[in-house]
């Protein structure tokens, strides 16, 4: 009894003090040739474990630039950004890779699979990446399996296969070091209407498993999945 | 362990395998270039070298000290020759060496109705025979015999028995004639100074009751039984002879041979600086491959920094590239620079003895390391500049 109560104070001191994701007052400032562009205008955000959010917003809102910032491929002009309790600015360029690599899992609407690997090596990729070694435990092909991929079909290139057949592939891949947090940029964009649903039940099933999913879209239907839409416009939250 | 990267450089270079060969052909043409013309000088040099190398046991006595003399108010200069007393001197210092002391100069002669002109040598027949070799006939006996070098016998169609009239060919004046009693082998370059090929040599007496200078010598050679004593030999020379004054010069063939040798090294140098020419357009070449790699591949290079990929191993990805490019340029550049180098060597230096001894056959090895290490420093810009990518910048490229 004494051991469940220490449990629950430390997670819940942790859940209350440190988010898995918090965005504390970010801007984001790009400079352009026509003068500076800010494409984040002082949003603050936090964003729980296993929370199911979609982030709508017309074009220009900031929506693939508040993306950026999760997926931690960009830093803010001012402002902080915490994940898991850590300050990204602080972070050294190599820790930012590996944040990449194990805590967050991307997926694009242009699938981006390396067209010169096979989809199985595609999802292997990250797992070589993390342990510098060809993965022999049989994770790779099982991830692949789970979203409905053999072994012959996981020896075709990504030019080989159809669009929802690599935005399985590229989930695979997001999916393969289990990270805790699954970015989703318009990932049905590229689909027909069938398949999109098809890739957001998939993605509904990880979130049942404990992920924390971050979905961009403009597509209201594929918004109606969350539990939680975030708005933009002009780089500031309007609805929450 | 396979590394993924080199597979992906491995699938880069045959998804643009015509690209990646015209590259390659530059650094295959490079570790040629610089293989062969190493190899080339290398055994130009060893086989000058053997050559030179037969008389590096003699040393050379000259004087070439001028002495000047003042003569009514002018002053002349005049050579001053090796006196009597000079060569007692070099006697007595080279031991149980054997000293040959030589007059030498050049003439017109006639054989039969045709003029010439050689170089002629006086010495005692005795010492002819020490460091030349009679191809036919037979060594001077009488006071009007002479030797003559095989290119001299060939030109004038000359036998044993021939005549020879020395000096200027000029109506009024009844001129000398020697016999001809033995023609030597070929000698080609003499380090020793005896350039016998296109030569008459008559005994030291008829070239001084005809030339005059009786005792007084042009040059003194001392073959040095010990080669390894040549060094010690030349300095008792030196002590015994130029002991109060500068009299004569001593050289050796050794040091002719090592400034000889210093000169084909040059040369060496220098035409191994033309081949490496070649190796700077192949950099550039594979320069520009790699370029246009990176620049094609910069949405490839934006997913693999998004999804987690290191710096590091971006620009490792590259560099394999380059190294793969490099590698199959210097292999078949090795294996190209076997078959031209001896094809040069054969057809340039009519001679392959030396070609597959190390000195020679190592600049094989050196041109592929050469070749695969231009290609490595060619590719670091273009995987320093892949990996330095902003991966948002490169996702967005098409």
């Amino acid at each position: 009894m004494v051991e469940i109560k220490v449990e629950e104070a430390l997670t819940g001191l942790s859940m209350s003090e440190f988010p898995l994701i918090r965005l504390a007052d970010v801007t984001k400032v790009y400079h352009l040739e026509s003068g500076d562009f800010k494409a984040l205008d002082h949003v603050s955000l936090d964003i729980n474990d296993n929370e199911f959010v979609a982030i709508m917003g017309p074009s220009g809102s900031g929506k693939s630039t508040i993306m950026n910032q999760l997926g931690i491929l960009d830093i803010p002009t001012s402002g902080e950004l915490y994940i898991e309790g850590k300050n990204v600015s602080n972070m050294t360029n190599l820790e930012r890779t590996h944040i990449r690599r194990d805590t967050v899992g991307y997926i694009f609407q242009k699938f981006y699979l390396i067209p010169l690997l096979s989809a199985y090596e595609n999802v292997e990729y990250p797992l070589i990446l993390k342990y510098k070694k060809r993965d022999t435990t049989g994770k790779a092909a099982a991830v692949l399996k789970s979203v409905g991929f053999d072994e012959e079909l996981s020896a075709h290139r990504p030019n080989q296969l159809s669009g929802g057949q690599q935005q399985r592939v590229a989930i695979a891949r997001a999916l393969v070091n289990d990270p805790k947090i699954m970015l989703c940029d318009e990932p049905t964009g590229n689909l027909d209407r069938k398949t999109g649903f098809q890739i957001m039940d998939i993605l509904v099933g990880l979130h049942n498993e404990g992920k924390t999913v971050i979905l961009v879209t403009h597509d209201p239907k594929i918004a109606e999945y969350a539990h939680r839409i975030i708005e933009l416009e002009d780089g500031r939250i309007v609805a929450s | 362990m396979k590394d993924i990267f080199f597979d992906l450089s491995v699938r880069s270079v045959k998804l643009n395998f015509l690209r990646s060969l015209l590259a390659s052909i530059g650094i295959v043409i490079g570790v040629v270039a610089i293989s062969s013309m190493g190899m080339l000088g290398t055994n130009m040099q060893l086989s000058v070298k053997q050559q030179l190398s037969a008389n590096v046991n003699t040393i050379m006595i000259s004087s070439d000290v001028v002495r000047t003399t003042s003569t009514a108010g002018v002053t002349a200069a005049a050579a001053q020759g090796i006196d009597k007393s000079t060569l007692n001197d070099i006697k007595t210092s080279v031991g149980q060496n054997d000293v040959i002391p030589i007059h030498r100069g050049n003439t017109q002669f006639t054989i039969g109705s045709t003029d010439g002109r050689g170089s002629m040598y006086g010495m005692d027949p005795n010492d002819i025979t020490k460091f030349l070799t009679i191809d036919q006939g037979s060594n001077i006996k009488g006071a009007n015999d002479a030797l003559v070098g095989p290119t001299i016998a060939s030109n004038f169609n000359m036998g044993i028995g021939s005549r020879i009239k020395i000096g200027q060919n000029c109506a009024t004046i009844v001129r000398p004639t020697v016999r001809v009693a033995g023609i030597l082998t070929t000698r080609g370059f003499a380090p020793d100074g005896v350039n016998s090929d296109n030569a008459i040599i008559v005994p030291d007496t008829w070239y001084t009751d005809h030339y005059g200078g009786k005792d007084v010598y042009d040059q003194v050679n001392v073959i040095v039984q010990d080669i390894s004593k040549i060094n010690e030999t030349e300095a008792a020379i030196d002590k015994k002879v130029n002991q109060h004054t500068q009299t004569v010069r001593i050289q050796d063939a050794s040091s002719r041979l090592s400034s000889i040798s210093s000169t084909l090294g040059t040369i060496t140098t220098f035409i191994l600086a033309i081949g490496s020419i070649s190796l700077v357009v192949a950099a550039v070449s594979i320069f520009n491959v790699m370029m246009m790699s990176v620049n094609e591949r910069v949405q490839e290079i934006g997913i693999l920094l998004s999804i987690g990929t290191e710096k590091g191993e971006v620009r490792r990805m590259f560099l394999y590239e380059a190294f793969i490019l490099g590698v199959i340029g210097a292999g078949v550049g090795g294996l190209g620079s076997l078959v031209i180098g001896y094809s040069v060597v054969s057809a340039m230096i009519g001679n392959t003895t030396y070609f597959f001894m190390p000195e020679s056959i190592l600049y094989v090895p050196y041109g592929m390391i050469i070749g695969i290490v231009v290609c490595l420093v060619s590719g670091l810009y273009p995987a320093w500049k892949a990996s330095n990518m902003d991966p948002i910048d490169a996702l967005r490229a098409e």
